[in-house]
């Protein structure tokens, strides 16, 4: 039986990915570099870990980013293989050089020549910018297409990745906000960013969205769709460099399933790609439309790669000096603590100055202008001296440093060189000290939810009560009434007297002179004061359905003299959505806007949830309050009430605007 | 449409019956459940018909948002609210229910606009539920025990 073959194979695979494994050990041991033996474990060790979570996860965001781990740990252990190899060779090399010559070869290394000094390197801020067709782009029919994206970063045997980014129709570039660092890179260093994609068909489980159910029931399968999923069923077909071709022999990938990342491009940047600015490169794309894993690349990346060389960010050298300055009066030297560091020899008068951070007596600049030699022999002192001269402005300053010895001297004059020639390597960081940003441990980000809806991650303490925000609100609306009786009342304040602009029913035209009147009189229930007489007015809008309709029968039924003071009621059959719709209904969003920032962030009752983010958020928006008060979920009592009808018109409307937004649980009174 | 459903119908009281499975739903199995008739008489307010009660839910709708399923990928439709003294209440609807059928039509596989309309025919004057609920269900089985 087939099954049985590739059980076969899967478990021959199996066996060589672990021989591999100790042969990988083994070379470690035999190399007794502790250090690479402990990183390769280490990676091992992820990389099972990698394995065994896609394995056992159902999720496909949690497959994604295990199959994001694992294509990293591949290629770290890759990276550290090659290290050991070449390990492995020189240290035959030498052996074999010993052997031949006799002498130990191991002085032909690098003694003579300089070595330049190492360097942090950071990239940060890519950005990749995409290139959809226009038919794509405006297409509202049809599934997303989407990929999971992420790069890889390497400068010789550090490995980086970055986040991993859902890219779809609807994103113009992709975005990668890591700052990534490589903390010991020399000046010929060589930056490999790669990008790995992996397409994100959604499965057809239950899990999906309730839209995409529904359209998939009302419609079979189209060719492109098709086409997707059979290449999304088929791995490996566009992928001729999946994880590297002879990786796949080491490290069999196809061994583990879940989804696989495929390169989709890559580049290669070094010294001379950085600047303290944004720059564009370009992309080396590899893959075709047809693939699974195709997205759209412009074929160019934006970043800004940085360099902070060592030799200006530590003291490259430091002791005491004498510094004589010609031309000013001779034999005044002046007993200074030197500290060479970037491009300036900070001089202080004493050590304990430098560890203090106290301003340095004089800075002579040491940089691609300077020269520097040693001078002779000095008849009044001992050791040679050094002379450097600075041209500042049209004039030539020539500083002389005498140290206490000659070794000190020397190794003055050594630092020196090697000073400039890190300057020489680094080139153009060494103009400036170029600004790294360390990636501060920030949280991750908030991975939304399925409907991806914000509004579900807002906080909300189920303690407090609607009650609470009406209060403020009204409390505000009190502010505003004592403001009006003193003659300076807002603009809007107009909207609560005879305004010939707003909706009105009869019952409006009834109650709302009364309103302005009777709010200065209002007894202490603060709830009471604005908001019945705009509830009842406005009745015939927002009693769509069963919750708000509770607020107009009430108040019309109790009419004005009535307290709602019963707490019973209070909370639960005045929506706050209600009344906010009222108010909304006659312009006077704007300003409720802004009270209702204040509550918006603090807490609100589970119940209206829905409610009020929508109230507070998208003021404008009037028929959101209609589908929100359908939504809410308040089982409130009538006490045989009698049920009030909208109007067909109204109700259609606020049927299509209502089924349009995605945030509702959508009740119908029938 | 009538949907693929086998219904254990024991009439008006619940009464024991052969099998009674659990109210999960699997995709393309048919259903099995312990329901109720109901039976309701809209009652005429002004011009509409009324039956008293609210529902919830829906194949467009977020199932998780539905407070009354037990499983929260049911996107069937649950009576939400149930007015006092409505028509609903009288006829012993209860909040929480799941309608499985209104006249004979499925309501298992519908969107809330469709279920809505079903239920609010201008040309029909009662309502036949089937609905079902999770105290049905235990009632049968402690009948059985």
């Amino acid at each position: 039986m087939p099954m049985d073959r590739y059980a076969d194979m899967e478990n021959k695979l199996r066996i060589l990915e672990d021989l591999n494994m100790m042969y990988i050990r083994q070379i470690a041991l035999s190399l007794q570099d502790s250090d690479i033996q402990k990183k390769i474990d280490h990676e091992i060790r992820m990389r099972d870990g990698a394995c065994k979570l896609l394995a056992a996860c159902s999720q496909r965001d949690q497959a994604l980013e295990a199959a994001k781990s694992l294509l990293t740990c591949n290629t770290r252990i890759m990276a550290y293989m090659s290290e050991l190899q070449r390990m492995k060779e020189a240290q035959v090399m030498q052996r074999v050089a010993r052997r031949s010559d006799g002498t130990r070869s191991s002085d032909a290394g690098p003694m003579d020549d300089r070595l330049p000094c190492k360097g942090k390197v950071a990239i940060s801020d890519l950005r990749i910018p995409l290139m959809w067709k226009d038919t794509e782009y405006f297409k509202n029919k049809g599934e997303l297409h989407r990929c999971a994206v992420f790069c890889l970063l390497q400068v010789g045997g550090e490995i980086h990745d970055t986040d991993m980014v859902m890219v779809d129709r609807t994103l113009t570039d992709i975005c990668f906000d890591n700052t990534i660092v490589f903390s010991e890179a020399s000046p010929g260093f060589e930056l490999r960013v790669e990008l790995y994609s992996c397409c994100s068909e959604e499965d057809y489980s239950a899990g999906s969205a309730p839209r995409k159910l529904a359209s998939k029931l009302s419609s079979s399968l189209g060719r492109s769709a098709g086409k997707k999923l059979r290449v999304a069923m088929d791995p490996g077909a566009c992928s001729p460099t999946s994880n590297g071709g002879a990786v796949t022999l080491l490290l069999p990938g196809h061994a583990v399933a879940g989804p696989k990342y495929h390169l989709l491009a890559h580049t290669s940047l070094s010294l001379s790609h950085v600047q303290d600015s944004f720059r564009t490169h370009d992309l080396s794309i590899s893959g075709n439309e047809d693939c699974s894993y195709w997205v759209p690349l412009y074929g160019s990346v934006c970043c800004r790669l940085a360099a902070q060389p060592h030799c200006m960010t530590q003291q490259m050298m430091s002791g005491c000096l004498k510094v004589k300055q010609l031309g000013g009066d001779p034999q005044s030297w002046t007993n200074v603590y030197g500290v060479l560091k970037g491009t300036n020899l900070f001089c202080y008068h004493r050590q304990e100055d430098m560890e203090a951070n106290v301003e340095p007596a004089f800075t002579i600049a040491i940089n691609k202008e300077t020269r520097i030699r040693a001078s002779e022999k000095d008849p009044h002192s001992k050791a040679q001296s050094i002379c450097i001269s600075n041209q500042y402005g049209g004039e030539e300053v020539t500083h002389t440093l005498s140290a206490d010895s000659h070794e000190e001297t020397h190794r003055w004059m050594e630092a020196f060189w090697q000073q400039f020639y890190d300057m020489s390597q680094w080139k153009q960081c060494c103009d400036d000290l170029m600004k790294i940003e360390l990636p501060s441990p920030r949280k991750p980000a908030l991975v939304t939810s399925k409907q991806g809806s914000l509004y579900h991650e807002i906080v909300i303490d189920t303690s407090d009560d609607i009650s609470t925000v009406t209060d403020i609100l009204t409390r505000r609306m009190q502010e505003l009434e004592l403001r009006s009786q003193l003659g300076t009342s807002p603009p809007w304040m107009s909207l609560f007297e005879e305004s010939p602009g707003g909706p009105r029913t009869p019952r409006l035209a009834r109650h709302s002179p009364r309103s302005p009147h009777r709010l200065p009189h209002s007894p202490l229930s603060p709830l009471r004061c604005p908001w019945p007489g705009l509830l009842s007015s406005d009745a015939s809008l927002t009693s769509d359905s069963d919750s708000p309709c509770s607020t107009s029968p009430c108040s019309r039924h109790r009419g004005w003299a009535e307290p709602l003071s019963s707490p019973r009621f209070r909370p639960r059959t005045l929506s706050l959505d209600a009344k906010l719709s009222t108010l909304r209904g006659r312009g006077y969003g704007g300003v409720l806007q802004c009270s209702c920032q204040p509550p918006s962030s603090s807490s609100l009752g589970p119940i209206p949830a829905q409610c009020v983010p929508q109230a507070t958020l998208s003021c404008s928006s009037s028929t959101s309050s209609n589908s929100s008060s359908e939504g809410s979920h308040s089982p409130s009592s009538l006490d045989g009430t009698p049920f009030s009808r909208p109007s067909s018109a109204r109700r259609s409307l606020r049927n299509v605007r209502a089924k349009l937004d995605p945030r509702n649980w959508l009740q119908s009174q029938v | 449409m009538k949907g693929p459903l086998s219904y254990l119908q024991p009439g008006r009281n619940t009464k024991v019956s052969d099998q009674s499975e659990t109210m999960s739903f699997i995709p393309g199995q048919p259903v099995t459940a312990v329901v109720q008739r109901i039976e309701i008489r809209k009652l005429r307010q002004g011009e509409h018909l009324i039956l008293g009660f609210s529902i919830g839910g829906g194949i467009d709708q977020d199932p998780g948002q539905n407070p009354f399923s037990e499983d929260k990928s049911d996107k069937g439709i649950y009576v939400t609210r149930v007015t006092p003294e409505g028509p609903a209440e009288v006829a012993g609807l209860m909040m929480g229910d799941k309608v499985m059928q209104v006249n004979g039509w499925d309501m298992t596989m519908v969107t809330h606009d469709q279920a809505r309309k079903r239920l609010t025919k201008k040309n029909e004057d009662v309502v036949r539920l089937l609905v079902t609920r999770k105290s049905l269900e235990q009632a049968v089985k402690h009948s059985m025990m």
